[in-house]
């Protein structure tokens, strides 16, 4: 009988086609729009590139050999490379600077000037390469004035082929995982298509409860137990949901390249975790909230964005932000979960956090279907 | 006026959808007024990049001197000494670069052992190459000190390190030119609102004008409206005046909402008028979007699926949700084909405007005159099939 039940409500389901429209299309365009928005914005676009500045070739620049060395051993290609000079007059440099063909100007002069259009994290690379050389100069002065005897040592140090100038720093990292921000917006929109899956438990709530379909008048007198028909149609709601966001994460993965690491069996595990979330959801609204199906609807798709927002859907940083003001909303919030789940694999080489938020996810699960069972069984109806 | 009267009965039918739709917006722009920052401030600021200093040293003179010394070049942000913890920060980009400095590095240092700060980074970013001048900055000078500046024990650590810090507060002068040298209200709470309100104009105004047309080019409604003693043309006058006075509603609450949330800053910049009509425009636009949806579509199921596609793709293309200069090249150059680009390129302009010249008014006159055409185009091609459809 469970195969019968089950297979007649999978064909049921999928031919409903603004369901299939909601749950899928919907969540694939929007994928397709995020990449399209800001795809292109990986770490790639935040690396550093030599910066453009146009240099006045004016006679105090030309009789100032410190100002000309930087800029030399600056813009000569290597390591040290963080210039690309434009050597023009005043007003040459101007225009360079107006078009945006340069981040700004440096003229020579007591002391040397920078020229800017706007503030930014370029601009302030230049002055802070404007500030060392008149900083170093005053260090060197101090040294001079009270240790006199260190001037051939001094120089010599400064001109050796090492310079005065190390890197004290040296890169370590905890995983070889690229910090990429926008993967939160995919995974907030994978969160949000399975929470969608919610359309399949109300659909299924309602067609089972004889007050609130002529279906499910019709099925409420077939000898056929209760139980079977609710385990059925969520198993069906289950395999169709589910099969929809492995479209979708075969869609995002592939054709438009998020990454979620290599554990694929555990990506698809929390897929599986988060559709179940979604069905027992529009199961559980669908059978407490009494009244017009509409607002059924409406609350489901406003509570599952606020849900999809609070995990980064919208704005990425809201997800960080909850996390770290009001880390309860982030364990009981299920798209947070699914969307935590996801980033923990891609970012974490141990699963202690992914498995919590899969834990988290089941239990909430459980108290949906318990209560939505609580709900429906042994009702009777008087009259309808 | 019987079909006027009915032109608004059929829409509160869509009330629910309306609403939604305004109270989505209304919060987008409450909290993008909260986020956005200030005024930018007038001149220049050195760029504060956001660091985590993990300081494992804590007796060490050099190690707190160089602490000091970020502190106050960057924005300092406390995180706890705990690899998840910053990790997940360094992901969010709450900072931009961890810099650890491992016990016994101050020891190291003046003993002129090889020792090193460790970082954390988003690998080969421009804020990490910024935030490692400004530590290399600090320990080239403090060594120079440390290696020439001896002449004897009076030579302690605190002397180097306040003689280092004294030289790096040397800074060359710099000057701002243009139009970024005067306070404009870019990326201001008004300029996101007005952004906004493409997203807002586009779903109220399409959902309502499309479910008018939805109902009244139903067939048996239509073919009942036929045989009416009204005459056709003065039908057709009666539902475009609703759609006028639907359309200029929506566009004058969303202006009130504008004036109740920025009206002051919006006074002060004197933009008021230019964003309004720029938003009139776009008006135009919605409602012939409007017409056209209400033309093609049949059930009110597919219009939901409809309107909600064309909105978010005009205004993710358009650079509604993602600024222009942020968007790729090649999507920028099909994003001119959309008006939604041109309203966001006239209120990107009007955010930069400080100087009224009409030069500067021309390119903003030019983006909404784009707009107007947009909607005259779709407009006629909607009357085209409706006619086609017609015979």
């Amino acid at each position: 009988m469970f195969g019968h039940v089950f297979s007649y409500r999978l064909k049921c389901l999928v031919r409903d086609r603004d369901l299939v429209f909601w749950t899928l299309i919907f969540s694939i365009l929007l994928g397709t729009m995020f990449h399209v928005a800001f795809g292109h914005l990986t770490t790639e676009s935040e690396k550093f590139q030599p910066i453009e500045v146009a240099v006045v070739d004016n006679e105090d620049y030309r009789n100032d050999p410190s100002l000309q060395a930087i800029l030399e051993e600056l813009s000569s290609a290597g390591q040290n490379h963080m210039l690309d000079p434009v050597y023009a007059d005043e007003k040459g440099a101007e225009e360079l600077l107006n078009e945006g063909a340069v981040s700004g100007i440096i003229t020579a002069g007591e002391p040397v000037r920078l020229t800017v259009k706007e503030p930014g994290i370029y601009q302030s690379i230049l002055k802070m390469i404007l500030d060392e050389h008149l900083q170093t100069t005053k260090t060197v002065a101090n040294i001079i004035s009270r240790n006199p005897q260190v001037v051939s040592d001094l120089i010599e140090g400064m001109q050796s082929e090492n310079g005065y100038r190390r890197d004290y720093t040296e890169q370590i990292s905890f995983s070889g995982v690229v910090p990429n921000m926008n993967l939160v917006y995919f995974y907030a929109l994978l969160a949000m298509a399975c929470m969608y899956s919610h359309s399949w438990g109300l659909r299924n709530a309602t067609d089972i409860q004889a007050d609130l379909s002529d279906l499910g008048a019709r099925r409420s007198v077939a000898p056929t137990h209760k139980m079977v028909v609710v385990l059925a149609d969520s198993a069906a709601a289950l395999v169709i949901s589910f099969f929809e966001i492995l479209i979708l994460l075969a869609y995002l993965s592939l054709a438009l390249g998020v990454k979620f690491g290599s554990q694929i069996g555990y990506v698809m595990l929390t897929c599986l975790a988060g559709c179940i979330a979604g069905v027992s959801y529009g199961s559980f609204i669908g059978t407490l909230v009494r009244g017009h199906e509409g607002v059924k609807t409406g609350i489901l798709i406003g509570s599952t964005m606020a849900m999809s927002f609070l995990a980064g859907l919208m704005w990425v940083d809201m997800k960080y932000i909850v996390s770290v003001k009001v880390p309860f909303l982030s364990y009981i919030n299920p798209a947070a979960l699914i969307a935590d789940a996801f980033y923990s694999l891609y970012v974490f080489d141990t699963h202690r956090r992914f498995f919590i938020n899969i834990g988290m996810l089941c239990l909430i699960s459980a108290v949906f279907c318990v209560a939505s069972f609580a709900i429906l069984r042994r009702d009777e109806y008087a009259s309808i | 006026m019987q079909v006027f009267r009915a032109y608004f009965k059929v829409m509160r039918g869509a009330v629910a959808s309306l609403a939604i739709n305004f109270v989505v917006f209304i919060g987008l722009a409450v909290l993008f007024s909260f986020i956005a920052p200030q005024a930018r401030p007038m001149g220049f600021e050195q760029t504060q990049v956001p660091v985590a200093i993990i300081n494992r040293d804590t007796d060490g003179e050099i190690s707190r001197g160089l602490t000091q010394y970020l502190e106050k070049v960057c924005k300092v942000v406390d995180c706890p000494d705990e690899p998840e913890k910053l990790q997940d920060a360094l992901f969010h980009r709450q900072m931009e670069y961890v810099a650890i400095i491992p016990s016994g590095f101050s020891d190291a240092f003046v003993s002129g052992e090889k020792c090193s700060i460790q970082k954390i980074i988003v690998p080969g970013s421009t804020e990490s190459y910024y935030v490692d001048i400004i530590i290399n900055r600090f320990l080239d000078t403090v060594n120079l000190y440390k290696t020439y500046g001896g002449t004897g024990e009076s030579d302690s650590l605190s002397w180097i390190i306040s003689s280092a810090m004294d030289d790096l507060q040397v800074e060359v002068p710099v000057t701002m030119i243009g139009q970024a040298a005067v306070s404009v209200g870019y990326q201001t709470g008004y300029y996101y609102y007005f952004n906004y309100c493409a997203y807002a104009l586009l779903a109220l105004i399409t959902i309502g004008v499309s479910t008018i047309m939805i109902s009244f080019n139903e067939p048996d409604l239509y073919m009942r409206n036929l045989c009416s003693p009204l005459p056709r043309r003065r039908m057709n006058l009666e539902l475009a005046a609703g759609h006028t006075v639907f359309a200029i509603g929506c566009w004058g609450i969303l202006m009130i909402g504008g004036l109740i949330m920025h009206g002051k800053s919006l006074f002060e910049a004197g933009v008021l008028g230019l964003y309004s009509l720029n938003a009139l425009s776009f008006t135009l636009v919605c409602a012939s979007i409007g017409l056209l949806i209400g033309t093609f579509v049949r059930s009110q199921n597919a219009q939901q699926g409809v309107v909600n596609v064309v909105t978010l793709g005009l205004c993710f293309l358009g650079g509604v949700y993602v600024p222009q200069s942020i968007m790729s090249k090649p999507v920028l150059a099909v994003s001119k084909f959309l008006p939604s680009y041109w309203f966001v390129k006239a209120n990107d302009a009007i955010s930069l405007l400080s100087d009224p010249s009409p030069q500067n008014l021309g390119a903003i006159h030019t983006s909404m005159l784009i707009q107007v055409a947009f909607a005259v185009a779709i407009f006629s091609i909607t009357l085209f099939f409706s006619k086609e459809r017609e015979a």
